[in-house]
């Protein structure tokens, strides 16, 4: 049978190339309001918090594992109260 | 030679198509762990429980079960000093049901038998025989012997295929170093089921720009993973695996295992950012690279060999050998993915908006874009409710194909490999569709660090959503539910919010504390709560016996199974059990308390020397018994839930004595099956290995415990009573009762030691199973259950005396079986070994 | 990709601009401390940190979100009942944006040394309070002895004898700078 898919159209590095710009938008981002170590009480909510279920989160994460093909590594660490 | 026979597949092991779903080829277990930045000091536990739905088989009724898996999850953060951090997580899975092997032209009728076309005797995957075609090679309806009926029919079908239930357990665990504004972790774990093995190591590390502002992330990982797939041993005849020859090993059954190894790399950095007061971005990047045996060793792919030798029947043009390959995938994977979020307070509703956009890339041609929103919602009182939604989509693989067709014969195997594609498969995973799914979680944060967290989402995965269309058709349209619990105590908080520390001194100052292995036997004061967990693993192996006495193979093949003959015998047999324990105390006199439990078994079996050796049981059943005796089987699942009340009935300090009533909830399963094969079902597997007991159960009991100075004893009578005729698949167990005394030292003020002594009766299994049963063994006929039990207790306790952690105990007890009476044949007992962890506050 | 590379070069750039760190200020050790005003936290009574001289003076900076804070508040009241007569004076400022969440928080966690509020921020901005927690430790001559940011269990008993060295200090006003 012939292949389904000769979506190849685009040269592989160039296609790799398209992931970047996502980082370097957040980069670019950087240093945006200057919020006081004092003021972060609304961000130090817990459901303000990046992750506020990790264990809801890792089931639902293996369940879509478990059933697709793209897997992806979310574990970002920051924003919260930023305290010491 | 132009005859072909359909084969059916002659019955299946416990084969798991389904099996290493979980860490095999597509999902890593090692980059999915326990964040490192968790709250300190916590420990959480859940429960999830993942249902599929039934997949469209065109009128045909499947007799397997769709997948279910049953998940319990226990995770833990312990502060060792202010900066250091250990975490650790362990998970357990159990599934079994129905899932694809290969997909097929639905003229090809897979899922139904050759004598009914309408799968009446119930659903049996072929992956062998004969397709039509037309002049422009689609296939054609036939009536399912070779008479073309119709025109041409590209419908396409999942061929499904069932699995035992297979059980997965992974350890994993992070060490982490904080500094002031930079943190480090390395980590590492392994995942084990019976087929795959996976052990991975990580390292991570987090920076802290800005005055926390600003935060980078990264981590490396790698993971080693072992494939040993023992083959559908009814397949076997009918699935090439001639492109795997040097991977294959033979077992003494006649059966193949598949061997395969594989390493993956991955790296990933995170950047988050704070935006304003109210609202934060973060953005990530990951790179894995994966190496070696990907595939997933119980797939197929049927390849229909174009053979112009064998004339075709009116109405079709060529006749195609359809013959089943098992499926090829590329050696090394690239993947790369990129995800930005956005997270932001709504002052309105005092509520959180949460926003990710993911993007993935591979080299194997899959594209997939992921959409997902949530809204936290908090409703006062400590409620919070989380709404989410989520869309997927992706490309399909460029090898992936529902089915193929080769311009060449067959010849029985010898046809030129180099002329079909290098890499084919027709797993659903690597097709192209969209995914649809809502879920809700709903939290509740009581007072004192304990929050409960439930969830519930339900997923549709379709062709029709894929974005910019032209995905898989209809027939691959499936879709899943899951629930889940979790309950978490953060100990740090509760510590801080009362004064439990010398509450904890006041419960156990005096005398040792109850054994690990007795239950209820502590009553708490009012308004206090208690949290704890407790694991149980019990395990028989050695000799038969037959009441008290050993007994051998052919007197159990004469005896063990009335007036039938024995075939088998067990070998092994390991339980594991995972109670939670919550209890609450409303007033003084009375306490309440709650025991969900998570339970598996697994059992290995051996023939018996004596047994008539023709491989004929009742109804055809001896067929099965070399997948028996090659494979194991497992269970596991949610068990029976206890709830209780315990009344206090005198208390004078050196002198307690506390009645309990009880009543066990059947949560547990009854009905677990075994797989068809060789054209006779699976049955129910055995009493012994159902998870719960069927009944609602009443559960009395008397507790009696003193103590003086560094000493402390006490007794305790305690029973089951069956308050149901039968469960839902027709039988009960009998009745238990048991009695137990202990006696118990303080070795030092946070260490005691206990002795105990505890006899044991229960009565057999009472009537039988009302569905089929394979009776092939002692362990399948109700008057073997029960008996009389004596045994003796070691056990250790120790509470953490001060510290963050004070209040915090820990129990361990080994029961050694000292005489065993058993009612009918079983195998011997090695003993049981408990241990607790308990927090109350 | 020339403008790949421009857009990556720009952004490198505004991350280590960020990452090189904000200039030294005001409130640093051997400085003299700087005074501000502050209200009680039922917003009565006005005071400034000059009341305090001739006093070993432990100014904490502190808000009812900040989970540290929390940790910190049995050892101050623990060090304010133990050397609070032998000169040492904690002041506890609140950072709350809303006082209400300030006043909660102390029912969960009541202490008995002094507690303030900084409503304008003007003490925590004069104080460059770059962490959350903070606490400056002041000598009796009114120059910061050091400034502790974030609190950790094993390190109070380090901040607990810095407390207890400055205590038997005396005041020496050439030791300020100005």
């Amino acid at each position: 049978m012939q292949n389904r898919n000769c979506a190849n159209s685009v040269s592989r590095p160039i296609r790799f190339m398209r992931v970047v710009p996502f980082f370097l938008l957040a980069l670019a981002v950087t240093g945006c309001a200057e919020v006081a170590p004092w003021q972060r009480g609304t961000l130090a909510k817990p459901q303000m918090a990046l992750d506020p279920y990790p264990l809801h989160s890792a089931l639902r994460a293996h369940n879509y594992g478990a059933r697709e093909a793209a897997s992806g590594v979310s574990s970002s660490e920051g924003g919260g109260c930023g305290c010491y | 030679m132009a005859v072909i026979n359909s084969g059916e597949i002659q019955g299946a092991i416990k084969s798991s198509p389904l099996a290493a779903l979980t860490a095999a080829a597509l999902a890593l277990p090692g980059l999915v762990g326990a964040p490192a930045q968790a709250a300190d000091d916590e420990f959480s536990v859940q429960y999830g429980h993942y249902q599929e739905e039934e997949r469209d088989l065109f009128g045909v009724k499947s007799t397997y079960r769709p997948i279910e898996v049953d998940t319990v999850q226990g995770n833990g953060n312990i502060k060792i000093t202010d900066r250091v951090k250990f975490l650790f997580n362990y998970t357990q899975d159990t599934w079994s049901g129905a899932t694809p092997i290969t997909t097929a032209p639905l003229a090809f009728r897979g899922n139904s038998t050759k004598s009914s076309t309408d799968g009446v005797s119930g659903a049996t995957p072929i992956v062998n025989g004969e397709l039509f075609f037309d002049s422009q090679l689609n296939p054609v309806q036939t009536d399912g012997s070779r008479t073309v009926t119709g025109g041409a029919d590209n419908r396409l079908v999942h061929t499904l295929s069932a699995a035992s239930p297979e059980t997965r357990r992974q350890g994993d665990f992070k060490l982490g170093y904080e500094w002031d504004e930079a943190a480090a972790n390395v980590g590492g774990g392994t995942s084990v089921e019976d087929d795959y093995e996976s052990r991975f190591v990580n390292l991570g590390g987090r920076l802290d720009f800005n005055q926390k502002l600003t935060t980078l992330n990264g981590g490396l990982s790698y993971t080693a993973s072992d494939t040993k797939a023992r083959l559908d041993h009814d397949l076997l005849p009918y699935v090439d695996t001639g492109a795997y020859t040097d991977q294959i090993t033979r077992t003494a059954e006649g059966g193949k295992i598949v061997q395969g190894h594989r390493k993956d790399w991955g790296a990933h950095v995170g950047l988050t950012q704070v935006l304003n007061k109210n609202a934060l971005i973060e953005a990530g990047l990951g790179y894995t690279y994966s190496i070696g045996f990907q595939e997933n060793p119980y797939k197929v792919v049927e390849v229909a060999f174009i053979n112009d030798q064998i004339p075709a029947p009116d109405g079709a043009a060529y006749v195609g050998q359809v013959r089943a390959l098992l499926e090829q995938r590329p050696n090394v994977r690239n993947q790369l993915s990129g995800n930005l979020g956005y997270k932001r307070y709504v002052e309105a509703f005092d509520a959180a908006l949460h926003l990710n956009y993911r993007y993935f890339l591979d080299d194997w041609g899959i594209n997939a874009h992921t959409f997902e929103a949530d809204w936290g919602q908090p409703l006062g009182h400590g409620w919070t409710l989380t709404p989410r939604i989520r869309y997927y989509s992706q490309d399909a693989a460029d090898f992936y194909v529902p089915y193929l067709i080769s311009q060449q014969a067959y010849n029985s195997g010898r046809f030129d490999r180099n002329r079909l594609p290098k890499n084919f498969s027709s797993d659903h995973r690597l097709s192209g569709y969209g995914a649809l799914s809502g879920g809700i979680t709903l939290s509740k944060q009581f007072a004192k660090g304990v929050s409960l967290d439930l969830g519930y989402e339900y997923y549709t995965h379709q062709g029709g959503l894929k974005l910019g269309g032209g995905g898989e058709g209809d027939y691959a349209d499936f879709d899943y539910w899951v629930v889940n619990g979790a309950l978490r105590v953060n100990l740090e908080a509760l510590a801080a919010s009362s004064d439990h520390g010398s509450h904890a001194q006041h419960q156990h100052h005096h005398g040792a504390m109850a054994p690990a292995g007795v239950m209820f036997e502590h009553m708490l004061d009012k308004g206090k709560f208690m949290v704890g967990y407790r694991y149980m693993h019990s395990s028989q192996s050695g000799d038969m016996l037959h009441g008290a006495n050993r007994v051998s193979d052919p007197a159990i093949a004469a005896g063990g199974c009335g007036s039938d003959p024995c075939y088998i015998r067990p070998n092994g047999m390991v339980m594991n059990m995972h109670m939670l324990d919550i209890m609450y105390a409303p007033t003084d006199w009375l306490n309440l308390m709650v025991m969900p439990q998570f339970m598996d078994m697994s059992m290995t079996m051996q023939r018996l020397a004596g047994a008539p050796m023709i491989d004929e049981g009742p109804g055809g059943a001896g067929a099965h018994i070399p997948h028996h005796v090659e494979n194991g089987h497992e269970t596991g699942g949610i068990g029976d839930m206890g709830v209780y009340a315990l009344f206090k009935a005198l208390d004078t300090g050196h002198h307690h004595l506390h009645m309990g009533l009880g009543l066990s909830i059947p949560f547990g399963d009854v009905d677990i099956q075994l797989r068809r094969n060789h054209k006779v079902d699976g049955g129910l597997i055995h009493y012994g290995m159902q998870i719960g007991s069927g009944t609602l159960d009443f559960k009395p009991s008397v507790t009696y415990t003193g103590n003086y100075d560094d000493w402390s004893w006490g007794a305790q009578l305690s029973g089951t009573k069956r308050l149901e005729d039968h469960g839902e698949t027709g039988f009960r167990f009998g009745d238990i009762f048991q009695s137990t005394a202990w006696g118990g030292y303080n070795l030092t003020h946070w260490l005691s030691a206990t002795v105990r002594g505890v006899y044991t009766v229960q009565g057999t299994v009472q009537k039988q199973f009302n569905q089929y049963i394979d009776k092939l063994g002692p362990m399948d006929y109700p008057m073997n259950y029960g008996g009389r039990f004596w045994d003796v207790g070691f056990g250790l306790n120790a509470t953490v005396p001060g510290g963050d952690l004070a209040g915090n105990t820990l129990g361990v007890e080994w029961l050694q079986p000292v005489h065993t009476d058993y009612n009918g044949y079983q195998l011997d007992r090695d003993g049981t070994l408990s241990a607790t962890w308990h927090y109350a506050f | 990709m020339k403008t790949m590379h421009r857009k990556t070069a720009a952004v490198l750039l505004a991350l280590l601009a960020n990452v090189s760190g904000t200039p030294a200020r005001a409130a640093d050790s051997g400085d003299a401390s700087p005074n501000c005003t502050l209200n009680s936290i039922d917003g009565a009574r006005a005071f400034d940190l000059g009341e305090f001289k001739g006093k070993v003076v432990y100014l904490d900076f502190w808000a009812s979100w900040c989970g540290p804070c929390a940790k910190s508040f049995p050892f101050m009241n623990a060090l304010h009942h133990e050397l609070g007569g032998k000169g040492l004076q904690i002041v506890g400022v609140n950072l709350d944006e809303n006082p209400e969440d300030a006043k909660t928080f102390l029912q969960q966690n009541p202490v008995d040394f002094t507690i303030a509020a900084d409503k304008e921020e003007q003490c925590a901005r004069k104080y460059d309070v770059k962490a959350m927690p903070s606490s400056v430790l002041i000598g009796r001559d009114g120059v910061i002895h050091h400034v502790q940011m974030g609190f950790r269990a094993d390190e109070a008993n380090e901040l607990k004898a810095q407390v207890e060295k400055l205590l038997t200090e005396t005041p020496n006003a050439e030791h300020a700078k100005p």
